[in-house]
This record gives C-alpha cells, structure tokens and sequence, in this order.
C-alpha cells in the first residue's frame, strides 16, 4: 500500500470512529418528542413516518389541508367515520400543530354532534401540547354550551386557569359555570373576587351583574323555601312576604343588591329581581 | 490554490448546467405554492408556508446535490479530460476536493437564493424577519454538505445514473436509520443487538440535520446539539472523502 493509500485509510478510519462516537453522543442529547408518536399506522399498517424521509411536518399540513376538503363536502355522507383516525394521524405527524385539534374537535361538535369525539382530540391535543390552555378551555365551553354539563366545564376550566398565561375570561366562565351548577355560595366567592382583584372597570361591570344574579338566586332558593313551608302549615300562600317573617319563617326579608325589594308572586309562591342584571 | 482554482471552475461549470435553474425554478415554484396551500387552510397559514418552503428547500437541495454531483467525476472520465488534468502538477485528493468545494459553493449560493425567496415570502405575512428559521436551513445546508460527498464518492467509480441511485438510497436510509431504535430495543442482549448497535451507528443518520419541526413550532433545541450535529455531519463527509480520494487514488489514468 502506497504513503498516500494509508494516509487517506488512516483518514477514513479516524473519521469513522469520531462521527460514529458523535452519533451516540447526539442519541443522548433529548430532543423534544412526543411519547407515543414515533410510531404510527395507517389503515394499510404500514408506517407513515418512516416513509415521510424527515418531512413529517408538511405531510400532516398536507393531510389537514385535505381534511378541511374533505368535512367541506356534505354529499358523503359517513365522512365522519373516520374523524378520529384521520386528526390522530396529524397529531402524530406534527405533535404541536393545534389548529388540527381545535377545527377536529370543532368538526365533531357542530356537524358530527359527537361531544364525546370532541373532549377526545382536544385531550388528546392538551396531552401532546400541555402548556396549551385553549383546549381546556374549548372543551370547557363545549361541556357548558352543548352538554349543559356544568360540572364537566368547571373541570375543563379549572385545567385551564392552572396554565400560565391563560386569559381572565377564564376566571368568569369558572364562576359561571359554578353558578349555572347551583353551588351559589362559591359562585358569590368567584365573582366577588373576580370583581375585586379586577382594575378594568367595565369587567367589574360584568361581575357585579353577575354578583346581582347569584345574590338573587341565592334570596329565591331562601325565600321559596320559607313560602312553601308556610303554605304547608297555612294551606295558603301568604298576602305578603313581610308575613313569613311575622309566623318565624325568616329572619328578615332579604333585598335585591341594590337595595330593592323583590317582586312577590303570591299566587304561584315566587319572586323574582326587581329588574334584569343586564339593564341595571 | 489549486483545490481553490478547481472548485471555482467546478462552480463555473455547474452554474452553466441548465438542470440547476430547472431545480431552482421548480424549488422557487414549490416555496411559492406554499402560499395557495396556505389558502385552503383554517388556522396559522404562515405554519404550511414554513413547512412546505423548508420542505422545498431540502429536497430541491438534495436534488441538486445528487444530480450535479454524480456527475462532477464521471463527466471528467467519461469526456477523457481527467487525462490533461493529471498530466498538470496537481494532486488527486485536490482534484476531488476542490470538485466538492465547488459544489458546495454552488449549493451554498442556491440555498442563499431559495432561502431570500422564502424568507421574503414569510416578510409580506408576518412583516418580520425571522431569523431563526435560518437555523434551519443552516442545517439543511450541512446535510447537503453529506449528500455532496457521497455523490462524489460513488462519482469516482460509477455512472451518473447508478450514482444518483446509490445517493438517493443514503438519503433514504439517513431519514429512515432512526427507525433501528425500536428494532435495538426488542432485540435480546448479545452479538445479534451489539452488531445492529455498530450498524446503526455506522448508518447515516440525517436526522440530527432536521430542525424543521422545532423552528416552525418555536420549540427549544438543545444548546450543545448545533456543534455536536455540526461535527457529526463534518467528520461524516471527511470519512467519505477519504474513501473517495482512496477509491480516486487507486485508479489508472495513465
């Protein structure tokens, strides 16, 4: 073997040993990745990301583009069969791409009514993604608006306050929520605070109205129940709300947040606010 | 000098190849598409753009690389003009040295227009420049570096056609080597696992050049990855030019 052959053998050699040593160092080094997601099927089995070559990104732009195509056409009529599969395979491709989620999830609601499909992908988005509030906060606001499960929006939302930078809004559709649920005693603490820590005058606005609204409920569940016991004892309703206090059902006749007296409807034993927390 | 005096004529002479302006019009086409692409979105249009420009970028790089490049050597054998060249006062390992410095200028100065196309396209959405998508691109430039060296390498002794196979198989299984992971972990301890580990190791793994995803979401990279992958992608062209200078060395032109 020639001076030269050896040198450039020497060389190959010495280079192969460095970048082989580089290659497992670089294996140590972690690089952000998402559990789960190296490995993925389609409904032929075979694996999408290995045949992507490193551009797994635009691939799932690629298929979230035919996707938004494909929910657009409303003369196939079991497109959404598939929902499911077709966004879990765009989160695998690009993990952190949320619009894919968000319109999945969007999809499932409005055009598949499948609240359940949509808690899925938006978990399933707040899994890969969880520094992100807004998926909490959209399942908040589809377990309040369509399955009017309130408990379930408290949960959503509360994920979603823990999330650093999530928006104020958050705190209010809380208090709502809790409200809406009938737990009034932390509803009044809810708004209370939001009105207090808040400097925006007019979202101190908006949690007084509120404050108004859960006073007023928390007065009628109060003043209901005495009137139904006097009418068990009377058999009648009485003439006025000033007669609960003189048989002993109350203590005094509760006002309305700004001083008003509530409007008594003695033939069906209600009252209800003086005015609406919307025009006062 | 001379490797400088080779790899500015190699550059003279690929700038003069029509398919480079074919791949630059067609990467120039895709890095723009990404702009109607991003039409038929719902949602964050400048992402596709992001992705499918970078994708373009890559793979039009890659392109390039492999097509010039497995022909840089051959064409010199093929047309006998290796004869005169050997016949002058230069050394081979110069001859092919400055034949991938050329090419890598040549790639350098593509990538630059590519990247101004689409980094100008990125400005009229957002109106910022953003710089760390240069990141990117940055190592998509040293990944080309390694696809460069590998067209010259089967460029000493095959033909164009054979050795833009043979370079698109290594860019194949530099994308896909990452997979022997899983294939590592269920293999039992023992000679069968500790020669995949040599093989994996061996393989090409262009993986540790692909920063798309982390730049387009904004995701940390690792401070220590840039010069390890930096290195990586350095000593894996070194190793190939040897082999090529070797394989260069050892034919007869005489």
């Amino acid at each position: 073997m020639s001076r030269k052959s050896s040198i450039y053998t020497a060389m190959a050699l010495v280079s192969l040993v460095i970048f082989m040593g580089l290659k497992l160092k670089l294996d140590q080094i972690p690089r952000q990745k998402v559990p789960g997601s190296s490995i993925i099927y389609l409904p032929s089995g075979k694996y999408l990301k290995y045949a992507t070559f490193g551009y797994s990104s635009m691939l799932a732009d690629l298929i979230y583009i035919w996707a938004i195509q494909y929910y657009c056409n409303y003369n196939i009529p079991d497109r959404f069969q598939y929902l499911e599969h077709i966004f879990s395979i765009i989160s695998v491709l690009d993990p952190h791409y949320l619009d894919p989620y968000e319109l999945g999830s969007m999809i499932a609601i409005y055009e598949a009514h499948d609240a359940q499909l949509a808690f899925r992908l938006l978990e399933m988005g707040f899994e890969k993604n969880p520094q992100e509030w807004i998926f909490p906060y959209i399942a908040g606001h589809y377990a309040q608006m369509f399955l009017k499960d309130y408990q379930l929006a408290r949960k959503y939302y509360k994920q979603a306050l823990t999330i650093k930078g999530s928006p104020p809004i958050l705190k209010r559709l809380y208090a709502h929520a809790t409200y809406r649920l009938g737990d009034y005693q932390t509803a009044w603490q809810n708004w209370l605070q939001i009105y207090q820590e808040s400097q925006d005058e007019r979202i101190k606005k908006i949690a007084l109205n509120h404050l108004y609204l859960v006073k007023s409920a928390m007065d009628k569940e109060k003043v209901e129940t005495a009137l139904r016991r006097f009418r068990e004892k009377f058999g009648y309703f009485p003439q006025q709300l000033e007669d609960l206090v003189h048989q002993g059902f109350l203590k005094e006749i509760p006002k309305d947040l700004d001083g008003r007296d509530y409007v008594y409807h003695k033939e069906e034993g209600t009252i209800s606010a003086p005015r609406s927390p919307w025009k006062r | 000098m001379k490797i400088l005096t080779v790899a500015l004529n190699t550059f003279r002479e690929a700038i003069r190849d029509r398919i480079l302006y074919l791949l630059l019009f067609f990467a120039a086409i895709g890095i723009a598409f990404s702009r109607f692409l991003a039409l038929l979105t719902v949602g964050d249009r400048v992402k596709i753009i992001k992705d499918v420009g970078l994708a373009s970028i890559s793979l039009f790089g890659m392109l390039m690389a492999i097509l010039i490049g497995t022909g840089l050597v051959y064409k010199e054998i093929d047309k006998k003009t290796i004869f005169t060249l050997m016949a002058k006062p230069i050394h081979r390992y110069q001859f092919l040295l400055g034949k991938y410095l050329g090419l890598v200028f040549t790639l350098a100065v593509m990538i630059g227009l590519m990247s101004f196309i689409f980094l100008a396209l990125i400005f009229a959405h957002t109106l910022t420049i953003e710089w760390k998508l240069l990141i990117a691109i940055l190592f998509i430039f040293i990944e080309l570096c390694v696809i460069t060296a590998v067209a010259i390498l089967f460029s000493c002794f095959s033909t164009p056609i054979l050795s833009s196979l043979y370079s698109l198989a290594f860019y194949l299984i530099g994308h896909l080597s990452w997979g022997m992971e899983t294939l590592i972990a269920k293999t039992k301890p023992g000679w069968g696992k500790t020669l995949l580990k040599i093989i994996y190791t061996f393989l090409p793994d262009l993986e540790n050049f692909n920063f798309k995803t982390e730049v387009v979401h904004n995701l940390p990279i690792p401070g220590n990855i840039y010069w390890h992958s930096f290195l990586y992608g350095f000593f894996y062209s070194l190793f190939l030019l040897a082999l090529a200078m070797l394989i260069f060395h050892r034919k007869d032109f005489v």
